[in-house]
């Protein structure tokens, strides 16, 4: 019986001892932890991402590489995620812009979930009739989120003083770029394709044919009723503001009814456009036909 | 009597207080002072009366305990402990599981979430998952030998048959005990193992109507889910412990009445060892058998902390998910035995036997009236019952995945480096070891032996689904010749010594690409060239995807015994 006694005692000892060794390392293992869920969560997200969301918002997120089902290279309908805007610092401009008041985990949630009325963006959660679980959408939104890196975010998109009116913008020279842009003519060809590249056709349709905007204004005629929307200013300078500006001008004509405020066009092509100031120039040209005007 | 002032007064501080302690410590013992428990510790004789009797006398826990036990019953043989050790693990279990239930919620929206919350936000809290966990299985394993034991020693016969009865219903609740445990974390495991489970209630041999409300009850709606989870949660925390607790005290009461049963060659079948224990064999509760059970508790606790911590690790898989089906879903090993089945008989069969198999279980012993316990007479039942084991190890072995139905051979090379769910070869590799670039199956990576032997296990899994036709001059080693089968379509499928649904000299590679700063993606790209028609594909397939994120900590979870990379 003693060597009984004196191998429970040994062995509740060193139980005693497995478990203290346990708790010191209790505190790195949790941490650890927290990083896995995060990191599965991820993962998960990224499955997700590339079954559902890559097709509209390109497969690194930058809204410039779309593909459709059969592999074919079509125009990214969706907004940029992997964007200094939507990630960087505690309130990117694009939390500011539609007036949210909580975090960007928070409005990127809210966005899978409910979509974005007037856009095509749909409801994903299945709570508001999407197909998805709300793990899942936390998954995504951890993925979304998991882009803001420190070169995304020590790297802000240029940015350009872009001049009031479009008479302005077609003499002056930017220096901000380099090398230092001046206009040329615009050219509705290529006003065209940057048109199309945009995606811009994704809400306002083909300006040729009447009634294939989905969401925004028909702009087949805005050469002539831009002219008459704001007293004392030009179709072109119409145009012009409202590309760099959405919030400035509501129109009046949206599919279905009055279009809302704030407008949901992404007011991000004024450093879009920033890259490449000429697009500017072009897509005027192709819009407003005669009513640009060019010195 | 005196108070504790009184007595400092009387006899002083000293001689007050060990009076005060002696009294405290014979109430706690129900009977034994400190003397007492001294001299049983030292080995001396009591004194008259026993005060070593008297706490079976007057405690409640003593008293469920015979105050000596024949001491033949005391060695290792015949009982192995393990009837103690069922009791044991049901104890273990207990503490565990209400430790557990502190930080859960039966609901899909929040269980899941609640696993990975013990994990990483409750100190100590996948010690304790561990522990529950590898205790049910160990309680399974447990409970099943302790029964093939009794059955082997014959035991069971009479006056025990109803013991044996009882006994068969408690490994039945263990079992489903163990399995209702099975669903609660809410991942693709719990989810898809219930699910199959749950197609077997559909496919009993009773009235579809009958069936279908079963289904019902049992899945608490049309589907699985919220109403399924909270009523196999019940199961598991209420309706499943009380009903092993009634069996287990009944059982227990058994076990007492008529003693525990002596090797069979000391014991002729009706005797009874209770009433009639010659007092020269006696071992007394108090001490020996008491520090026995304190010995063991302290060791088996010991080997279950240390196997939970070190050697064994509660899974835990992706969120449960209704529409995607995980590849090669099994049951529990403890129940991979019908899955087995499965495979011999249609479903209908399989799960009409399973009960009629209890049944006989429990009335075995009022039919099989043999006179003698002895082995040297029992040797057509001895035979039965190896053959039985044997049986149900095979059909084990059956139910195991190695028997699957196979997929496509391009998904069967994904599930075994890259599957769905769970660590595997490929997501095993550490982080810093998954360098973006494009990698042939069996490629050697200097300075990379993680992934050189994923590669290695890739180069396996190619080797066992692929053939060649025309010799393979590109490899360095040769795969089987490929065999050539014409479906009644037209269609030709090829096939190799292991398998009839081969990929004829294919191409296959790993590519690792950068998809986040912290994340790569894993891709498995597959090309078989149709050997009837060069211009097309027999597969082109790049739909394996993995991603691998730099915390996500898998190479960890690959530490453990029980995780296969």
């Amino acid at each position: 019986m003693q060597v009984k006694v004196v191998i429970g005692t040994i062995a509740f000892m060193l139980t005693m001892i497995v478990l203290g060794y346990a708790a010191l390392l209790e505190p790195s293992r949790l941490e650890h932890f927290t990083g896995a869920y995060q990191g599965r969560s991820i993962e998960q997200g990224a499955q997700i991402y590339i079954n559902n969301c890559a097709t509209c918002h390109g497969v690194d997120g930058t809204a410039e590489q779309c593909f459709d089902a059969a592999g074919s290279v079509i125009p990214c309908v969706g907004r940029k995620l992997n964007y200094y805007f939507l990630l960087c610092g505690d309130r990117p401009l694009r939390l500011e812009e539609t007036r949210w008041q909580g975090t960007k985990a928070q409005f990127i949630e809210m966005t899978v979930s409910a979509g974005r009325t007037g856009t095509v963006m749909p409801a994903w959660l299945n709570t508001f009739g999407g197909p998805m679980r709300p793990d899942q959408v936390w998954n995504v939104t951890n993925f979304v989120l998991n882009w803001e890196t420190e070169e995304l975010c020590e790297n802000p998109p240029p940015q350009l003083n872009w001049p009031e009116t479009v008479e302005e913008y077609n003499t002056m020279e930017f220096t901000e770029v380099e090398p230092p842009f001046k206009a040329e003519a615009g050219d509705p060809e290529r006003g065209a394709a940057v048109y199309e590249a945009r995606a811009c056709f994704s809400c306002h349709g083909y300006p040729e044919e009447p009634g294939t905007n989905a969401v925004g204004p028909w702009l087949g005629d805005i050469a002539d009723v831009g002219a008459t929307r704001v007293e004392g200013m030009s179709a072109q300078d119409y145009v012009y503001v409202s590309i760099l500006h959405p919030n400035d001008f509501i129109a009046p004509d949206c599919p279905d009814g009055p279009c809302p405020s704030p407008s949901t066009m992404p007011s991000t092509f004024a450093s879009d456009f920033a890259l490449n100031p000429q697009d500017m120039a072009d897509i005027l040209a192709y819009l407003l036909g005669d009513a640009y005007e060019f010195p | 009597m005196a108070t504790i002032f009184e007595q400092i007064s009387e006899m002083g501080l000293k001689q007050a207080l060990i009076t005060k302690a002696d009294e405290i410590t014979e109430r706690i013992t129900a009977g034994m002072n400190i003397s007492d428990i001294r001299g049983a510790l030292r080995g001396d004789e009591p004194r008259r009366p026993n005060p070593r009797l008297r706490p079976h006398a007057d405690g409640f826990w003593f008293h469920i305990r015979p105050s000596f036990y024949h001491t033949e019953v005391t060695h290792i043989y015949p009982t192995f402990r393990l009837g103690w050790l069922s009791t044991f693990m049901m104890v273990w279990e207990t503490i565990t599981g209400i430790l557990l239930m502190i930080f859960y919620t039966p609901s899909p929206l929040i269980a899941y979430g609640n696993m990975w919350n013990i994990l990483s936000n409750v100190p100590l809290g996948q010690l304790m998952r561990n522990m529950h966990r590898l205790g049910a299985e160990v309680m399974v394993l447990v409970v099943a030998l302790h029964m093939l034991r009794t059955f082997i020693t014959g035991s069971y016969k009479k006056p025990r048959q109803f013991t044996w009865a009882t006994g068969v219903i408690l490994l039945t609740l263990t079992a489903l005990l163990s399995f209702s445990g099975y669903l609660l974390p809410w991942d693709q495991l719990a989810y898809w193992a219930l699910t199959v489970f749950l197609s077997g209630a559909e496919a009993a041999p009773a009235p579809p109507a009958f069936n279908q409300n079963v289904l019902f009850i049992l899945q608490g709606g049309p589907a699985l889910g919220a109403g399924g989870l909270l009523r196999w949660y019940l199961f598991h925390v209420l309706l499943l412990p009380l009903l092993l607790g009634v069996f287990f005290f009944v059982h227990y009461y058994k076990v007492i009445l008529h003693g525990i049963s002596l090797p069979p060659s000391r014991e002729e079948i009706g005797e009874d060892t209770a009433k009639r224990v010659p007092k020269d064999e006696r071992t007394y509760f108090t001490p020996d058998i008491l520090s026995s059970e304190l010995m063991w508790t302290a060791l088996i606790t010991l080997i279950l902390t240390a196997g939970s911590l070190w050697f064994w690790d509660a899974p835990l898989e992706s969120h449960a998910d209704p529409v995607v089906t995980p590849l090669h879903v099994v049951a529990p090993w403890y129940l991979s035995w019908s899955q087995g089945w499965l495979k011999l008989a249609p479903k209908t069969i399989v799960v009409g036997f399973i009960p009629l198999l209890l049944v006989a279980f429990i009335v075995m012993p009022y039919f099989e009236v043999g006179k003698s316990r002895r082995y040297a007479d029992r040797r057509l039942g001895l035979s039965v019952a190896f053959l039985f084991v044997a049986f149900m190890l095979v059909s084990n072995w059956m139910g195991t995945p190695k028997f699957r139905v196979e997929s496509s051979p391009e998904r069967e090379v994904s599930q075994a480096i890259l599957p769905q769910e769970g660590p595997s070869y490929l997501r095993g590799v550490p982080y810093e070891f998954l360098v973006p670039g494009t990698y042939v199956p069996g490629q050697v990576i200097d300075g990379n032996p993680h992934l050189t032997r994923a590669l290695g296990v890739f180069q396996r899994a190619m080797y066992r689904q692929s053939c060649t036709l025309n010799g393979n001059p590109d490899l360095p080693f040769n795969w089987y010749p490929c065999s050539e089968e014409v479906l009644d379509n037209g269609t030709v499928v090829y096939g190799n010594h292991f398998t009839d649904n081969a990929m004829p000299d294919p191409y296959a590679e790993l590519r690792i690409t950068q998809e986040q700063e912290n994340m790569v993606r894993l891709t498995l790209i597959y090309e078989v060239v149709n050997p009837q028609n060069p211009e097309e594909f027999l597969i082109l397939s790049d739909e394996a995807v993995g991603f691998r994120h730099e915390n996500s900590l898998y190479e960890e979870e690959c530490l453990f015994l029980n995780k296969n990379c």
